[in-house]
């Protein structure tokens, strides 16, 4: 069969699955009431957001000029930057950095799904445990995550409730807070026997070299500082000039994410230190003795010189556009690749490379542009969609 | 279309491509068929300003009946791309298509008759002086444009501009929201010193409309559907409102959320319909649900392939007692009360 007959396969079993639709339906129904009340309590996050789209397009235009500042910045912190052109460098980084037979906690993070990361670490005999609720869902599932922040967003409580059962062996009701209850039972210890913690970062600032981390859980705080190691993926695309610039996005990011304020913002420069002893700076006092940032380009500097794809890079990741798409809403994440939706078919033709599979997201969209009416940096997704087709078309 | 093109272009939008390129409209059939909509008003076929009465609603029962054919299949074991195929095939051997259609279909109906005919009724009435090209109307070629074809396009628009300037066309009212927005905003960015002037009938009825008293002959709970193209790239979001709030008789009772430029698509944008045929009434059953649950007894929206989606969505969820009206009925049927 072909790429697209296997993926509209794919879709069409989704758009015949209740429980998607189910799950679904409630999702879109609280993320509308949150941010609608998010918006109203903090009016002034439509104008941050315009300014958020500045600094955006302006980064993505010299992210190779951050990716240095950024690099020189961890290094003076005395953390470690790496510079990965290619996804496969960045694996091999990551790989040599890990070894074998450690056990690992790890954020979420969508970077770290575009390359295989967890996969490639289990390769090498690593354990590896997704720590924020919704991945370790997907994990425990052996499914991919279908929404960029809520990743089990097509799970509903019912089914959740029967995949803790068979994890712990003993019936659990669909109770919410019994299953969050449950997970965290399960990871706390995992936590501080880790050799390793891993996450990626909702935004960096190349001037002190910062990765912004957004969270509710906590999981994230734990995954960064109570392992001896923190090792950070990064998308060169997350890069912008200022810690102030930084926070935009940040605050932009998390309102559109639909929260008035998320429980845990970590700003994180460099390994734990300390110089409390006469002074003598020495690493390692209760965070990472080791911390270590991987920039991986990865095909972005290639998708930034094209003049409206680009705008794929401008994403936050907030997410919102996804409860916006009619066919997300039946569908979930199997209208997406790595990424989901128009922004999805994008970043398959130029940063996966894959036209097949770009052809059969950009044919998906209905070109609606309800998704960019909430998108907070204006993305034009139909824009895109259409120069993509374009592109398909004349067989670029 | 070369064959290197067709390659990762899903076949329904090749062959809607290919008919447009070769007939000039998306289902390759006659232009008389596409005109007799108009026979008995002595409409002038030469005027400055003209009425565009756009593929999507002059040849809607053949749209209708291609849809539920290929619904069908696409439900089927089969799918919705062989048929599609073999139907881009037959054409090349001339075969009547949209006759088959409607045999198989059983289907000759005449619903693309009452908007067009409701929105010439409504502008005459409202004296607004204009002419109908008939046979002549050439395809504004927007699918072309959605399905990545933008050098055809260019070339369609080009040759299309040329065709009405030579006949002396000054001024469009244009209905179907895809024409509208392709005549207004796309044709300028591939037509070197295009100066047609685009106007959208609900523009040009809302400009004309203060001075009249129109009533609707029963008191009836109205909710409109906003087409995409209509709201989201026209924004013409007031202008349909403020028609159906002049109409006495009318009470107006939207969707909570789903609404103007926040307004869910019918599930067939851009050609997505014949790509995905199954999953597209799955999409419209769902805004029809939306629709339906603020009590309106009818559904007003202005766009045939709205029209045509809403319609399919409501028989699916059996939702008896709403009906699906364009804005141009409403107002014709207003105007007559």
């Amino acid at each position: 069969m072909s790429v697209f007959a296997d993926y509209k396969k794919e879709l069409m079993e989704a758009a015949h699955n209740d429980r998607i639709r189910l799950a679904l339906s409630r999702a879109i129904k609280s993320y509308r009431a949150n941010i609608d009340n998010a918006l109203k309590k903090f009016p002034h996050t439509v104008k941050m957001a315009e300014e958020v789209k500045e600094i955006k397009e302006k980064a993505i235009g010299q992210m190779e000029k951050l990716t240095q500042q950024a690099c020189e910045a961890i290094e003076e912190n005395k953390g470690k930057a790496h510079i990965a052109k290619t996804a496969d460098d960045a694996v091999g980084i990551i790989t040599s950095l890990v070894g074998r037979g450690k056990l690992i906690v790890k954020g979420k993070s969508m970077t770290s799904e575009e390359i295989d990361l967890r996969e490639h670490l289990e390769e090498q005999g690593n354990e590896v445990y997704e720590t924020d609720l919704g991945e370790f869902i997907i994990q425990k599932l052996g499914s991919r995550p279908m929404h960029i922040s809520s990743p089990a967003i097509h799970v509903p409580r019912e089914d959740v409730a029967k995949l803790f059962s068979k994890i712990i062996g003993e019936e659990l009701s669909p109770d919410i807070e019994a299953m969050v209850a449950a997970a965290r039972e399960l990871l706390r210890e995992k936590f501080f026997q880790a050799d390793i913690g891993l996450s990626g970062a909702n935004v960096v600032a190349a001037d002190t070299g910062t990765l912004f981390l957004i969270e509710n859980e906590g999981n994230i705080r734990l995954t960064t500082s109570a392992p001896p190691v923190h090792i950070a993926l990064v998308g060169m695309d997350k890069l912008v000039p200022t810690l102030g610039d930084a926070y935009k996005v940040a605050e932009v990011t998390w309102r559109y994410a639909n929260y008035t304020v998320p429980s845990y913002v970590s700003l994180v420069s460099g390994p734990s230190k300390t110089g409390d002893i006469e002074k003598v700076i020495t690493y390692g006092a209760h965070g990472p003795k080791e911390f270590h940032v991987i920039l991986m380009d990865a095909g972005r500097t290639e998708l930034a010189k094209h003049p409206i794809l680009r705008q794929a890079l401008y994403c936050l990741r907030c997410g919102g556009c996804l409860y916006e798409c009619p066919v997300f809403a039946v569908t979930a994440g199997h209208f997406g690749d790595k990424y989901f939706t128009g922004i999805g078919a994008a970043w398959a033709a130029k940063i996966s490379r894959d036209m097949e599979k770009a052809a059969s997201l950009a044919y998906t969209c209905l070109t609606c542009g309800r998704c960019k009416v909430r998108c907070p940096v204006k993305i034009d997704v139909p824009e895109m969609i259409i120069e993509l087709r374009k592109l398909i078309a004349e067989g670029d | 279309m070369n064959r290197k093109k067709k390659g990762l272009i899903p076949p329904g939008l090749v062959y809607l491509a290919d008919n447009i390129i070769s007939k000039q409209n998306i289902l390759g059939a006659s232009k008389k068929q596409g005109a007799k909509w108009a026979k008995d008003l002595d409409l002038p076929q030469r005027a400055e300003t003209i009425f565009f009465a756009g593929c999507g609603y002059q040849y809607t029962s053949d749209l209708e009946a291609l849809m539920s054919l290929i619904r069908r299949m696409d439900k089927s074991a089969i799918g919705a791309e062989l048929p599609m195929r073999i139907a881009g095939f037959q054409k090349k051997l001339s075969t009547d298509l949209t006759g088959i259609y409607r045999k198989v279909t059983s289907k000759g109906g005449d619903s693309e008759i009452q908007p067009l005919r409701a929105a010439v009724k409504v502008l005459s009435n409202l004296g607004v002086k204009f002419g109908y090209l008939a046979d002549d109307e050439p395809c504004c070629g927007a699918p072309l444009y959605y399905t990545g074809l933008q050098r055809e396009f260019a070339q369609n628009a080009q040759e299309m501009y040329k065709k009405l300037k030579s006949i002396g066309v000054k001024r469009i009212i244009s209905i179907v929201p895809y024409c509208t927005h392709a005549l207004r905003n796309l044709f300028p960015l591939c037509v070197d010193g295009y100066d047609l002037e685009v106007k959208h009938f609900s523009e040009v009825v809302l400009e004309n409309i203060s001075s009249r008293e129109l009533r609707f002959p029963k008191e009836v709970k109205v909710t409109y559907h906003d087409p995409c193209q209509l709201a989201r790239y026209l924004e013409l979001i007031e202008e349909p409102r403020k028609i159906l709030k002049a109409i006495k008789g009318i009470e107006l009772v939207e969707t909570e959320w789903t609404k103007g430029e926040w307004a869910t698509c019918c599930g067939g944008g851009g050609g997505f319909e014949v790509v995905f045929p199954e999953l597209s009434q799955i999409l419209a059953t769902n805004r029809v649900k939306e629709l339906v649950e603020t009590g309106a007894q009818i559904i007003v929206t202005h766009c045939p392939g709205c029209i045509m989606q809403l319609k399919d969505g409501l028989k699916e969820l059996k939702a008896d007692g709403v009906e699906v009206l364009d804005l141009a009925q409403i107002v014709a049927i207003a105007m007559e009360a």
